[in-house]
């Protein structure tokens, strides 16, 4: 793990889980795997405060134990799950794109909770669903199961590994620690549970919304003793079937940018098709005919046979590769090069980082550079048709930055110098790594700047909060309007300025790192998938 | 395969010693040809750079504006929204408050914050390992749907008999949670000093006043009082 991650890291863990989970977290991802007492000693915090912590980063999937001989159990830090904390507004967007609020809330939960049972689930959404809706209202338990049912069949959710089912160990002491384990055909299987209720609103008064008398409240003491009937069955959030749908998401539109709408939709037919078949790590999809694609097309595209295929013989003849053509049986079969496309986008990504920091000559070059793939200074400054001392210049801050690297070739075995050529290249594996890790120094700066914005004034915060406090209390038993004018104005003009500017450098502080964590996810891909195929 | 730029070939002693030799005559001798890479003889080289670069260096080229639109307002609301939720939920571990020197009778019914020896969630205890078990501190909300339908018939009953039974309730769910735990010596002492979280309205059947009397006026004074538009009587 690299500095720059672990910063980022440290960062993510100490916004959302507090200080002392931060530095378990922490501690656990620069040291590797390691047991308790071990935690505790090199930590300095106390025992039981390394127990609470260790029960929230295995909960939320961040850490995992293992059990060595002699009865040790040793927990490691999973430093990639914790960066993916960036991602989850992207996660629940998704949710609420494909399946709407009911699926937004279930994906949620699931992200909040780290791993939950799917009648708490339900029960929870169901519940914050009636909130929002008006007065008498709710929201049926049968409604927020089918979506989960949904979000389960195409593979949004899944089941955690389960703890094995022993008879009475009488074979000796249990163990230290269950080995979880799961069967790949349960991943996706849901329990026949017959959740029936209605959400429940939070005011306890005596009207309920759904009109139950006040004397079933002191039932739900005992409802909790009840056996739940999916009890041991938790489920979480599948980050990469996600990553799979974002992945889909970028290669249509990237086809769309190049070429028309038509064309993206037949690549996200094609894509959809291949949702189930292909394996999230394949380099291509599996060969889809024409005859296939064509049936599958979305209802409302009318478009000829002819045409289609004209459009695929076109997308399978672009230079970028993002379609091949694997032969001619029904019609033609084609498939999506996955990894192609993935390195494509990534090339894009640094081309277009070069154009906006170094200017659009340098972008030249490095387009150049990329194309002909190796290139002597001479040549580079004929190609580009930029003066000799420029090019230099433009190439030896790119050198600098490392976009660009040199490659010696000897003339002769005592590798002179003076004959040798050197030339100019790009690696694209290599400059996509630097990127990655600039990101991540990116976005931990814009975590900290935040945070001192909001430190910076935080009296001023807290003030308002407590004016807004009053204001909504007031307005709840009903005061006059000059009143409510009067406590207004406690906040002053300039402070109310004050206010403004922050929010607004606050917003833009994340709007900041959504945008960089989009660059981190092509990147982060385009690198998992190059090293699969090595 | 890239090689790293001058690297030192034991084979060839010829280029070491004209290295050497040429020390001290010329700008500094580089084991390879400059002009391959392009600086002429006679260029002006940049000056050598003797401090880090600075912390802010001038921006060359202003950087793109954000995306702005209905997704990305969307999607930075729920963040927010997710940041302030996280901080609320159990799972967001606080140091325990510091112990205070002596023990005040308002310390019982005061609100407590978090403490060491005890978790605020419920998590499957099936799937951690034994090590890991810790105190489940139940939350008010479970006390409450056992005391309320006391209430009504509680008016006209004696305090005194309310107070045992809660009391024995107490006991009871306390007992329930320490069957749940491993053995543990300290149960006794934990008890004790056990702070449950009450809320105002809940401890009226303790006692005649409302929360605020306990209020020690400890956190007073701890908001800075400078620029205040209305002064506190």
């Amino acid at each position: 793990m690299t500095q720059a991650e672990i910063k980022l890291c440290s960062l993510l863990l100490q916004e959302h889980f507090g200080e002392i989970v931060e530095k378990i977290g922490v501690h656990l991802i620069r040291t590797g795997s390691q047991p308790l007492r071990v935690i505790a000693h090199d930590t300095g915090t106390s025992l039981d405060q390394v127990k609470k912590a260790l029960c929230v980063l295995i909960q939320h999937n961040l850490v995992i134990y293992q059990v060595h001989k002699r009865g040790v159990v040793e927990y490691e830090a999973q430093c990639n799950r914790v960066l993916r904390m960036l991602r989850y507004p992207r996660y629940i967007y998704t949710a609420k794109t494909l399946y709407s609020d009911t699926g937004e809330l279930i994906v949620e939960e699931l992200l909040l909770n780290g791993k939950m049972t799917m009648s708490a689930v339900v029960k929870k959404v169901a519940d914050r669903l009636t909130e929002t809706m008006e007065d008498g209202k709710t929201m049926d338990y049968a409604e927020v199961s089918n979506t989960f049912v949904r979000l389960v069949d195409t593979h949004f959710v899944q089941r955690c590994p389960l703890v094995p089912a022993t008879e009475n160990s009488d074979t000796g002491p249990p163990p230290p620690a269950p080995t979880l384990v799961i069967n790949e055909k349960d991943r996706y299987l849901v329990p026949k549970l017959s959740l029936i209720g209605k959400g429940k609103r939070r005011r306890s008064s005596d009207e309920d919304a759904t009109g139950e008398p006040k004397a079933k409240r002191p039932k739900q003491s005992t409802d909790n003793k009840e056996p739940i009937p999916d009890d041991g069955i938790y489920w979480q959030a599948n980050l990469d079937r996600f990553h799979q749908h974002f992945r889909d998401q970028a290669i249509v539109s990237a086809v769309a940018n190049r070429m028309d709408q038509t064309s993206s939709e037949i690549v996200r037919t094609m894509l959809r098709m291949s949702e189930v078949t292909t394996p999230s790590g394949a380099p291509f999809t599996q060969p889809l005919s024409s005859n296939e694609i064509f049936r599958s097309l979305p209802v409302g595209y009318n478009i000829s046979k002819q045409v289609l295929d004209q459009y695929l013989t076109l997308l399978a003849d672009d230079p970028l590769e993002f379609v091949g053509k694997s032969g001619d049986s029904g019609g033609g079969m084609y498939v999506i090069n996955l990894h192609k496309a993935l390195g494509s986008l990534a090339t894009a990504t640094l081309e277009s980082v070069v154009q906006e920091r170094f200017g659009s000559r340098c972008a030249r070059i490095f387009r150049l550079v990329l194309q002909k793939k190796h290139l002597e200074q001479k040549q580079v400054e004929d190609f580009a048709m930029i003066p000799a001392k420029e090019a230099k210049d433009m190439l030896y801050k790119m050198l600098s930055e490392n976009f660009i690297s040199l490659q010696e070739i000897p003339k002769t075995p005592d590798h002179a110098p003076s004959r040798t050529f050197y030339l100019y290249t790009v690696n694209i594996l290599s400059a996509a790594r630097m990127l990655l890790h600039r990101c991540y120094k990116s976005v931990a700066n814009l975590i900290e700047r935040r945070q001192f914005e909001t430190k910076e004034n935080k009296r001023l915060l807290e003030k308002s909060q407590r004016v807004e406090a009053i204001i909504a209390s007031m307005q709840a038993t009903g005061a006059e309007e000059a009143q409510l004018q009067e406590i207004e104005e406690m906040i002053t003009a300039p402070e109310r300025q004050q206010l403004e500017t922050l929010k607004r450098n606050v917003n833009k502080l994340d709007a900041c790192e959504i945008q960089v964590d989009e660059t981190i996810f092509l990147l982060e891909s385009y690198i998992e998938s190059t090293m699969k195929r090595q | 395969m890239v090689f790293p730029i001058g690297c030192l070939n034991p084979q060839a002693p010829s280029i070491m010693a004209s290295r050497g030799g040429g020390r001290g005559c010329g700008r500094g001798q580089l084991t390879f040809n400059v002009e391959a890479v392009g600086i002429g003889k006679g260029d002006a080289l940049p000056p050598p750079t003797l401090q880090p670069s600075p912390l802010f260096p001038p921006l060359e080229f202003r950087p793109v504006p954000l995306p702005s639109g209905e997704e990305g307002e969307y999607v930075l609301a729920l963040k927010q929204e997710l940041r302030g939720a996280m901080r609320q939920l159990p799972y967001f571990i606080r140091p325990a408050v510091p112990k205070r020197d002596v023990e005040r009778y308002s310390d019982k019914y005061q609100m407590s914050g978090p403490i060491d020896n005890a978790i605020d969630w419920n998590p499957d205890w099936r799937r951690l390992p034994r090590e890991l078990k810790i105190r489940v501190r139940k939350l008010q909300k479970e006390r409450t749907t056992i005391i309320l339908p006391k209430r009504p018939p509680k008016t006209t009953e004696d305090k005194e008999e309310t107070i045992q039974k809660l009391e024995t309730l107490e006991k009871k769910e306390e007992e329930v949670t320490s069957e749940e735990d491993e053995e543990k010596e300290e149960e006794e002492e934990k008890e004790e000093e056990e702070e449950e979280e009450y809320d105002e309205e809940e401890h009226e059947e303790e006692t005649d006043y409302i929360m605020s009397y306990f209020d020690n006026g400890e956190d007073f004074g701890g908001d800075s009082d400078d620029n205040m538009d209305e002064a506190i009587y």
